[in-house]
């Protein structure tokens, strides 16, 4: 599956994922609520720019999360 | 490492970035250099958990490819990754009881970027058989400051990365209790348990239940703690060492029989991990009675809270670099 639509579901509260890494988990804890208090298409464009960057950013340790999201 | 004056003077004087814990008596006798610092004069060594006034705990940054100091107070502290390097790490020290480390207790986790930069620290504290208070130091300038919070910036070389981690040792039990609160707060009277509202001081003394244990909330299967500062019967109040979100569930944690058992049990897992930085909870050094007992492959300064991106309670936290 589509990276993006796996982080729309996560945003969204529609799946669930579970990192060995800190940083991501507490990040989609704060976009689930995040997004659950302005459910809009541009605050979800904003959370998913946000996830994104965070990927974009840490890609190098989270080849094993990209792996699993993949398969959710 | 853990080691006297002239040790630690020595280390600065080499030109090494270090981060530094130790009471005020001996910060203030260090020469400018490159560290940032904290007041504690409670430590777990490799040795053990001690409480000392004639020794430092010092970690050598010597992964850093460059460093920055910064200081912040509750107007800015929330732009400290806007400061911070693409590729690093950020080790944070914030006094206790400041505004600044109130301010960035409650907007921290919301802050947008909080996640985009790896930052650690500690909220300093002081001897509390004394009536001294919390400080951190600069040690760029040899400012020292109990109202503002310091920050060591360090950049790291392209193949490096780090990695924040945590250890709780408490549990919580799903059938247990859910307690919501209706607004950020590190203060509360009413909340909601299983969805009715009650009087917290109230549910706290009519269900016995022991106020060392903290709430735990579930972060996306990461348990965050908040600790119970006081319960004040008389103004039905509970304040917490961190505040307590609106639109969180949670639970009291399961009691810890023995906490040296339960953190060794705990630590199995993090054989491997070599930490650059680590630091403990008071709340788990005191009620844990840690004299005297090591928690490898972990040792640093205890603490008056625990940052790990925002800040944390009853928690151990680390960094290491990991290798891309």
């Amino acid at each position: 599956m589509e990276l993006d639509l796996i982080f729309e579901k996560l945003i969204k509260k529609q799946a669930k994922y579970e990192s060995t890494i800190l940083g991501l988990n507490l990040l989609i804890t704060r976009l689930q609520k995040q997004y659950s208090t302005n459910q809009t298409p541009d605050e979800l464009n904003k959370c998913m720019q946000e996830m994104k960057a965070f990927f974009e950013k840490f890609n190098a340790i989270l080849g094993k999360d990209i792996e699993a999201l993949r398969k959710l | 490492m853990f080691v006297n004056l002239n040790e630690a003077i020595q280390l600065i004087q080499e030109g090494k970035i270090l981060h530094i814990a130790a009471d005020e008596s001996l910060l203030k006798q260090l020469p400018k250099g490159k560290w940032i610092a904290g007041t504690t004069p409670y430590f777990i060594t490799e040795q053990g958990g001690i409480t000392c006034k004639d020794k430092l705990f010092v970690n050598e940054i010597s992964c850093a490819i460059d460093y920055k100091t910064m200081v912040y107070d509750s107007s800015n502290i929330l732009d400290m990754t806007k400061d911070a390097y693409p590729n690093g790490m950020t080790l944070l020290i914030i006094p206790f009881a400041s505004d600044v480390a109130v301010h960035y207790a409650k907007e921290a986790p919301n802050s947008n970027a909080i996640f985009m930069n790896p930052t650690i620290g500690w909220i300093s504290g002081y001897d509390l058989s004394t009536d001294s208070s919390a400080k951190v130091y600069d040690g760029v300038t040899g400012e020292s400051y109990g109202d503002k919070a310091v920050a060591l910036h360090i950049s790291l070389p392209e193949d490096k990365m780090a990695s924040i981690g945590i250890v709780n040792i408490f549990n919580i039990d799903e059938n247990d209790a859910k307690i919501e609160f209706m607004q950020d707060s590190l203060s509360v009277t009413k909340c909601l348990v299983n969805g009715e509202e009650v009087i917290l001081s109230d549910y706290i003394a009519e269900n016995n239940i022991d106020t060392r244990l903290p709430l735990v909330a579930d972060y996306n299967s990461v348990l965050v703690n908040v600790s119970i500062k006081s319960v004040s019967e008389e103004n039905k109040t509970v304040d917490f060492y961190a505040p307590v979100f609106s639109g969180k569930e949670y639970r009291f944690a399961r009691p810890v029989s023995d906490y040296v058992e339960s953190f060794n049990k705990h630590l199995k897992g993090f054989r491997d991990v070599k930490p650059i930085f680590s630091c403990n909870c008071i709340l788990n050094y005191l009620y844990g009675e840690l004299d005297d007992k090591a928690t490898p492959p972990f040792a640093g300064p205890v603490t008056f809270g625990e940052v790990a991106y925002q800040l944390l309670n009853q928690t151990l936290v680390y960094a290491e670099i990991i290798s891309n």
